[in-house]
């Protein structure tokens, strides 16, 4: 692993997040929790893969707030700990985060955002930026991989030097870009846990206490401004007192300076780049407003720095007189779906420096980019997000699809975060009506089972994965029966927390480093919260829709687990999976009693067409040898072989 | 001309209208329809405008005068109990076979005939582990013939398991069911869908006013307890009751009580006496070991004479009063019918308009 070389000067490709890894291994990290999500899992993984070698801890934790809250308690002992988390995850540790800012911290304590612009695997485009400000603690924003590096090292020394918390925010396209970084020494330094907090209690205080703490964590702010001022993750280049400047972080740094020189404006413009945006560096901003008489901002998601920014123009007016502000208010900087939403790129940011400095860019004639699009598109099938091969959510849906249908009544779906949320689309049959964060399907169904008294009076099935059950679910599981609830909740527990690349769960037996652990079984704890409980395989379709189907018809809360490992960690387990192939002579293809029942609405990838026989075939490479087609072929023309 | 349409037809057509028989004709074909408390229900719709779900089901359409050409080769002269070559009563000889069965055992005893002599390989008949609630099954041998012996009132979706035993590849094929669903079968056989229908040789049609819904099995239940039930029953009037025998007592209950839990889709149906079946058998007034037996087809006729050259049955004739009674409780059953389908303005039934306006204005008597 390229993390782990020692040898400092070195020039190694790291993707962002391993990049973000090797920070904190550079900064001597002690302990390192989190809880899998994208843009941030691999951060973690990458630490736990170093982690006994180097002498260290870590752990995934059972959702975000734990996680923070295992990582504070080792920086209090004095310790260097981290926690890594996506978008979302922050909402979920917020409720510690909000005091923990004012309890303070003895060792480095380093919070990792990973944000989702564009939403490549989310549900949110929240732009965790706002929580630095929200909770009065410092912020870093790297550009690069090599800054995600040294950002990440660095955050540790601040945090330690400041007592608070301090966050660092990537983005997808930076977590999941690889770039030359130059490593720095590995350094190990012995150091000792104990519970010492300076006060002697660590806590935020109440009443006048807590405000006191409050005044002091906006004193530790304004240290970390004055610091902020002179760092070297902030610069301008470009024209010295140009009158067009654009401030950016982030990926919005390179997309900008990328712009600038394909226009050719590099003499007109000016960058800056900040680093370091909460608290903003306030005197270094307001050295290059005085030369500036427009600004365009560039930065990922919310008009972060642009409504900060403009607040302390507005503070400096009378010295640095008036300035138009391009970006998102302005719309300037948008994506094809409005300002504020979506993702950067140099095409954006060229387009909102044409619309503002009267100059016309054409990328390419447009001929050509319909030509482009026409061969790409020839070469790249349409296909919509679907369940892998095999996968076993295919057959739960099916299930649940057919189960609410015999039921009648037109049933609610309230669904979670997972792979299983893309039960959504046609790969689910477009069960789930509802999905929201990790837990709201349970949460919700709780009450949507529960309003018969205004009318609503329909059966409700929650549905979450094994992982979003620990996560999230417990409390609400525990609320639903308390409150009289009507409803039948689904879990499907296929073993793995798989759509973040199945990490572990407690579930399962093993901890991040894949040693052992003790399980919680699913089972065992939703018994213990006296709910009726069943479990079955989702393979035993009929089984499966049957209890499902005896469950709608009786009141009260219920669960039901659906147990089948995720398809991918069962194929990188076996040796050999059964061939299954399709019996062309028996198929009935797009004739009554099939109508294309396997490609066309079980819809699984193994699962093609025939366009030259105007039969079913399967894709043997991609095809996983569930066997589920085969059972439900109405002609019997799939075969599964077991292969010896 | 056949009037085939598609799913969405059927779910307008009958299913919206509460008209499935819950027979099963048109479950076991395809992925997309299933059979849930004798009601199909449509999973997805398979896209097709024209299928099988449509053109088999009893209660799609049911064009009268095409069926009796295509099962008897000409149409009907009975209007009031369908084609016929003779009607007489019989009862089994074994005494085994009578003491078990519902009436006379002539069903169970054909039944076994059939297997015995090779008329066919395999029977699709209703067997039951609580006595009420019937599950089709397959029966090959005398013994498990045995297992299905006695009526159960609540519908069977024994057309389901018909294909299931054709798809299983089992020779030749007999069934003993209610008139919606040999109706399923005649279409079947009618149709210009291959399904392995041909496989069908013998077809015992039982008699039938009504068939509960599985909902009863629960009202039952709360009149017996968990009393072990061995036989249901309904006398032929004037008795009005339906009797539950327990291995505790004998309830009866009064039909005007249990009358709420007849599947909705008999209001509308035209057939008691099962007037598309090789042989149909039915009840005997007043005698309760003896069947009333009505030979249809040529099929039925040979069959029926090698059964009776086997002495597997005994025969006598049915008396002029009690034949009367049949075809009046047979032009009653479609009287009503031909009421509810009018009020209701549903469209399935085709029928001679001389025999349409002779049955309705008829008034009693024969
Ligand atoms: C729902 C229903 C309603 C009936 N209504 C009348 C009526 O109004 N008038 C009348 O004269 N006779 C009626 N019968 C027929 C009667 O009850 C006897 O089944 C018939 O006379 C044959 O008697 P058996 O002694 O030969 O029967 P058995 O030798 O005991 O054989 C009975 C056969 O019926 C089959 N069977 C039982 N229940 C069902 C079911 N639900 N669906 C399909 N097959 C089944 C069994 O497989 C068995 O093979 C009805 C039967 C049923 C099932």
């Amino acid at each position: 692993m390229h993390v782990e070389i020692d040898e400092p000067g070195r020039k190694v490709l790291l993707m962002g997040n391993e990049a973000i890894a090797r920070g904190a291994i550079e900064a001597g990290v002690d302990f390192c929790s989190g809880y899998p999500g994208n843009p941030a899992s691999e951060i973690l993984e990458t630490l736990a893969g170093v982690a006994k070698k180097l002498d260290f801890l870590t752990e995934w934790s059972v959702n975000e707030i734990v996680a923070l809250e295992a990582a504070g308690a080792a920086a209090c002992a004095g310790l260097r700990a981290m926690t890594v988390m996506k978008n979302m995850g922050v909402d979920v540790c917020s409720d510690f985060l909000m005091t923990v800012n004012m309890s303070g911290t003895k060792g480095g304590f380093v919070l990792i955002s990973g944000d989702d612009p564009a939403v490549h695997s989310s549900n949110s485009e929240l732009d965790t930026r706002n929580y630095a400000r929200f909770a009065d603690i410092p912020l870093l924003e790297p550009a690069t991989t090599q800054e995600a590096k040294d950002m990440t090292k660095w955050a540790f020394d601040l945090s330690e030097e400041l007592g608070v918390l301090c966050m660092v925010r990537t983005v997808t396209r930076l977590s999941h870009s690889s770039g030359l970084v130059s490593l720095g020494p590995i350094t190990r330094e012995e150091r000792s846990a104990e519970f010492a907090p300076l006060l002697g209690t660590w806590t935020s205080g109440s009443g006048d206490y807590t405000c006191m703490f409050h005044d002091a964590l906006h004193g530790k702010l304004k240290t970390a401004q004055e610091k902020f001022e002179e760092s070297q993750f902030n610069w301008y280049t470009g024209k010295e007192d140009a009158e067009f400047i654009i401030i950016t972080s982030g990926t919005g740094w390179l997309y900008s300076a990328e712009a600038v020189k394909l226009l050719g404006l590099k003499d007109e413009v000016g960058i800056l780049k900040l680093g370091t945006t909460w608290p903003l560096p306030e005197k270094l901003i307001a050295k290059h407003l005085k030369h500036a008489k427009e600004v365009l901002f560039v930065e990922e998601i919310d008009p972060f720095l642009e409504q900060n920014v403009k607040v302390l123009a507005a503070e400096l007016a009378a010295d640095i007189g008036p300035i138009k502000f391009y970006g998102k208010k302005s719309n300037h900087i948008r994506s094809e779906f409005g300002a504020g939403v979506g993702e950067l790129d140099v095409d954006t940011v060229m387009r909102g420096l044409t619309e503002t400095m009267n100059v016309t860019y054409i990328p390419r004639d447009q001929d050509y980019a319909e030509k482009a699009e026409k061969l790409v598109g020839s070469y790249a099938p349409n296909r919509s997000m679907a369940f892998c091969a095999g996968c076993p959510h295919r057959a739960s849906f099916w299930a649940i699809k057919r189960a609410l249908k015999w039921d009648g009544r037109d049933g609610i779906v309230t669904g979670d975060i997972g792979c299983y949320s893309m039960a959504q689309l046609p790969t689910g049959f477009m069960v789930l009506k509802s999905m929201h964060c990790m837990g709201a399907g349970i949460g919700t169904a709780t009450r949507f089972g529960n309003l018969k008294r205004y009318g609503l009076d329909k059966p409700v099935i929650a549905v979450s994965g094994d992982s979003t059950f620990y996560h999230a679910c417990i409390p609400a599981l525990i609320n639903a029966r308390w409150n009289k609830s009507n409803l039948l909740y689904v879990i499907l527990d296929n073993k793995t927390t798989a759509m973040t690349g199945n990490q572990p769960h407690p579930g399962i037996g093993i901890d991040a480093l894949g040693e052992p652990s003790p399980v919680t079984p699913i089972e065992d704890v939703c018994k213990g919260i006296g709910v009726e409980v069943r479990k079955c395989d989702p393979f035993d379709i009929d089984e499966a829709t049957q209890n499902l189907y005896e469950m709608l018809q009786t009141e009260g809360v219920k669960v039901i687990i659906f147990s089948r490992e995720c398809a991918l960690t069962e194929a990188q387990k076996r040796k050999k999976k059964p061939r299954v192939y399709v019996d062309q002579d028996k198929c009935i293809g797009d004739e009554c009693g099939c109508m294309r029942f396997c490609t066309r609405v079980l819809n699984c990838p193994g699962n093609i067409w025939d366009y030259t026989k105007g039969k079913a075939k399967i894709d043997e490479v991609v095809c996983n040898g569930c066997g589920l087609c085969a059972k439900l072929c109405p002609a019997g023309a799939i075969i599964v072989e077991e292969v010896v | 001309m056949q009037n085939i349409k598609g799913p969405d037809d059927l779910q307008r057509n009958v299913l919206d209208e509460e008209l499935c028989t819950g027979c099963g004709a048109c479950t076991n074909l395809c992925p997309y329809i299933d059979m849930v408390k004798a009601n199909a229900i449509i999973i997805e719709p398979c896209g097709l405008s024209k299928g099988r779900c449509y053109n088999f089901c009893p209660r799609s359409y049911i064009d009268v005068p095409s069926l009796d050409k295509s099962i008897f080769g000409s149409y009907r002269e009975d209007i009031a109990i369908g084609s016929n070559i003779y009607v007489m009563k019989a009862r089994a000889k074994d005494e085994e076979i009578r003491s078990a069965a519902q009436y006379g055992g002539v069903v169970s005893a054909l039944i076994i005939h059939a297997l015995q002599t090779g008329k066919i390989d395999a029977a699709v008949l209703a067997t039951s582990s609580d006595g009420v609630n019937p599950k089709p099954t397959i029966a090959r041998s005398k013994k498990e013939v045995l297992e299905c012996v006695g009526s159960k009132y609540i519908v069977s979706p024994t057309v389901s398991k018909v294909l299931d035993a054709i798809k299983g590849e089992m020779g030749k094929i007999g069934v003993v069911c209610t008139p919606c669903q040999m109706t399923a079968i005649r279409k079947m056989q009618d149709s210009p869908f291959e399904t392995g229908e041909e496989k069908i040789s013998l077809g015992i049609g039982l008699f039938c006013t009504w068939c509960f819904s599985p909902d009863t099995y629960e009202y039952i239940r709360s009149l017996v307890g968990s009393a072990n039930i061995l036989k249901t029953d309904i006398p032929p009037p004037p008795a009005n009751i339906f009797v539950i025998q327990t291995d505790e007592r004998r309830v009866e209950v009064p039909l005007d009580e249990i009358r709420k839990f007849i599947m909705p889709s008999c209001a509308v149906c035209f057939d008691m006496t099962n007037e598309f079946s090789d042989i149909s058998v039915g009840t005997v007034e007043g005698e309760e070991d003896w069947n009333t037996v009505i030979v249809r087809t040529r099929n039925g006729e040979r069959f029926l004479k090698s059964a009776k050259e086997a002495a597997i049955i005994e025969t006598k004739p049915l008396e002029k009063e009690k034949f009367n009674h049949l075809c009046e409780a047979s032009l009653n059953r479609k009287k009503r019918a031909l009421k509810e389908i009018d009020g209701r303005k549903i469209t399935y039934l085709t029928i001679r308009d001389e025999e349409r306006s002779k049955i309705i204005s008829w008034n009693g008597g024969i």
